[in-house]
């Protein structure tokens, strides 16, 4: 009989005991971070999708050598100095993020990104394209339109004094011959 | 005052009056307001037809239950939530609050199901008799002295036999679903319904044995006072313990946990409402919410004052006599009280495991019922040999 009662009190005390803990639970902050809206901060060194620094890139094939399973695929064409960009592709199917690409680099353009999710619908798509611009980067592009222009601007020059200096008794000096062609776009 | 109660209750009246096996009712304010709003003259058959259905469930059902269903569900998600140190539900509407009323819309749309082979006649009308039970119960609810439905004099067993009829609505659930979990699930709530019943009804044998009425809105009556010492709680050492089992096996006969066996959904995937879809699925999660509320409130009415509050509802009836304003009070109480005790529900059913079936049944047969006993029969001579000692008894 003691030993009953003394079980009911148990059930009952016990009871209250564990009620008394999910009630400081309920009491406590929640510790939910609502995940599209704010996201915990990364670790520096967190090895996500990589970043690539397309204006430093020199196409040396270094980090394509590098990679273990050969998930880097580039093709490029060079514009005299510049670099006409048609791919820089890593495939995130294979790409077990070793960060081994971004050793050799000797420029020091290929990095490892922050972002983590990226979700697609096809496999396929996993294939994705490091390139910030396809062709000629913008910077790049400001370049040669620019050299372009002085070039043009030269010739014009160089045209409109040719039938003045005939006119005239001394030109000052005869014209520059007009500066090496860029290479023919592709 | 009485013109705004007085159709609710006489609506009220109709329905359980129908329910409860007495004369039919003469009309209520529906058809009374039909018959003289209508053009032509309703015949008078289909006059009782629609004030039945206008004016008894479909009104409660619209006023009352489905809100506090949603507010309920919410209030459950949320607790079991931060609990757990989540935020719950918090997307749809200022914190969440607008869920519920999504899923509900989710669950009209959705395709109604009814499996192979299943026993479709008994299939179609299991939620339809859980969701009718659920409503009836609310008909022998008091909520404040003038606000009640009906104040039938057998009003504890009357609700106590209506939500019976919801465990016959599970038996045909579980069987006719053509499915071993919804049979498990099934058999397992008549089980523990069978058992508790008896430690239920021995439990509310106490209030009363103290009150000497049945009816809850009497028992109500007779607690209010000043200071809550009229609380059947504090009458003697043997309400507190009968309102504990009454809880307990409350707890159990509402299929909350630690008792939510007939769809433990870790063995039973979801027990006997695995197979219903939809709106049919939603008339069993509005039944388990109306039944938590339904033995909240006789809780709060036979143990826990009703719809007195020490200082509170003398004050406003010292003030403003028993009017609408101490009506609105007495509502405010009265719902305050039993939806604490439903909220304790909640916290329960997040603190405590499920426990196995033989445990329901030790706990049921070999604890629950000897111990009611023992309160009851300890309540009963405490009103014939103790009370008489302080000048009290009838």
């Amino acid at each position: 009989m003691v030993a009953y009662l003394k079980n009911v009190w148990a059930g009952f005390w016990t009871t209250l005991v564990g009620m008394s803990i999910t009630a400081k639970y309920l009491l406590r902050r929640p510790v939910t971070v609502q995940y599209p809206d704010e996201r915990l901060p990364i670790p520096d060194r967190y090895r996500g999708i990589h970043y690539l620094e397309q204006e430093k890139c020199i196409y040396c094939f270094q980090c394509a050598r590098a990679c273990p399973i050969d998930c880097i695929e580039m093709d490029a064409l060079r514009v005299g100095k510049e670099l006409d960009w048609k791919k820089f592709t890593l495939d995130y199917n294979k790409c077990m993020f070793c960060e081994l690409c971004v050793y050799p680099c000797p420029k020091d353009c290929i990095h490892m990104g922050k972002e983590f999710a990226f979700v697609v619908y096809d496999r396929r798509e996993l294939d994705l394209d490091l390139l910030s611009a396809k062709g000629l980067t913008p910077d790049a592009k400001e370049r040669l339109a620019k050299a372009e222009a002085e070039k043009q601007a030269k010739a014009a020059a160089a045209k409109a004094a040719a039938p003045a200096g005939a006119a005239a008794p001394a030109p000052a000096e005869p014209p520059r011959p007009a500066s090496p062609p860029a290479a023919p776009a592709p | 005052m009485r013109m705004l109660l007085d159709p609710l209750r006489s609506a009220a009246e109709a329905a359980a009056g129908a329910a409860a096996g007495a004369a039919a009712p003469q009309g209520n304010f529906v058809t009374d307001l039909l018959a003289k709003i209508s053009p032509v003259e309703i015949p008078w058959p289909l006059l009782v037809l629609l004030g039945a259905l206008l004016g008894s469930g479909f009104f409660l059902l619209l006023l009352f239950i489905t809100p506090y269903a949603m507010l309920a569900i919410w209030a459950e998600r949320k607790v079991a939530g931060h609990i757990q140190c989540r935020i719950g539900p918090n997307r749809v509407g200022p914190f969440g609050l607008l869920q519920s009323i999504a899923d509900g819309l989710k669950l009209l749309v959705k395709e109604d199901t009814i499996p192979a082979g299943a026993d479709k006649l008994l299939f179609v009308l299991a939620p339809a008799l859980v969701l009718a039970s659920a409503i009836a119960m609310f008909a022998a609810i008091p909520f404040a002295p003038a606000l009640y439905f009906t104040d039938l004099n057998l009003g504890v067993f009357f609700i106590l036999a209506v939500s019976s009829l919801a465990t016959i609505g599970v038996l045909m659930a579980g069987w006719s679903s053509n499915n071993k979990w919804s049979l498990y699930g099934a058999m397992r709530e008549a089980a523990a319904v069978i058992s508790y019943e008896v430690p239920l009804g021995l439990a509310l044998l106490v209030p009363v044995v103290v009150s000497g009425t049945f009816s809850l809105r009497g028992a109500a009556l007779a607690q209010e006072g000043w200071g809550g010492a009229a609380w059947y709680l504090f009458r003697d050492p043997f309400v507190l313990p009968a309102f504990l089992l009454f809880y307990t096996a409350a707890l159990a006969e509402t299929k909350r946990a630690p008792f939510d066996l007939p769809e433990a959904e870790s063995e039973l995937v979801a027990g006997f409402h695995t197979e219903y879809s939809g709106m049919r699925f939603s008339f069993f999660f509005l039944e388990e919410y109306a039944a938590m509320f339904v033995v909240s409130a006789i809780g709060a009415l036979y143990f826990l004052g009703g719809w007195s509050f020490p200082g509170l509802t003398p004050l406003v009836e010292h003030l403003f006599g028993r009017g609408w304003i101490f009506n609105a009070v007495a509502v405010g109480v009265f719902s305050a009280k039993a939806l604490f005790l439903v909220f304790v529900m909640m916290w329960l059913r997040w603190t405590l495991p499920r426990i196995r079936i033989d445990q329901v049944m030790t706990l049921g047969y070999k604890y629950l019922t000897p111990l009611a006993l023992g309160c009851l029969l300890g309540a009963a001579g405490w009103e014939l040999y103790v009370v008489p000692l302080f000048g009290g008894g009838r």
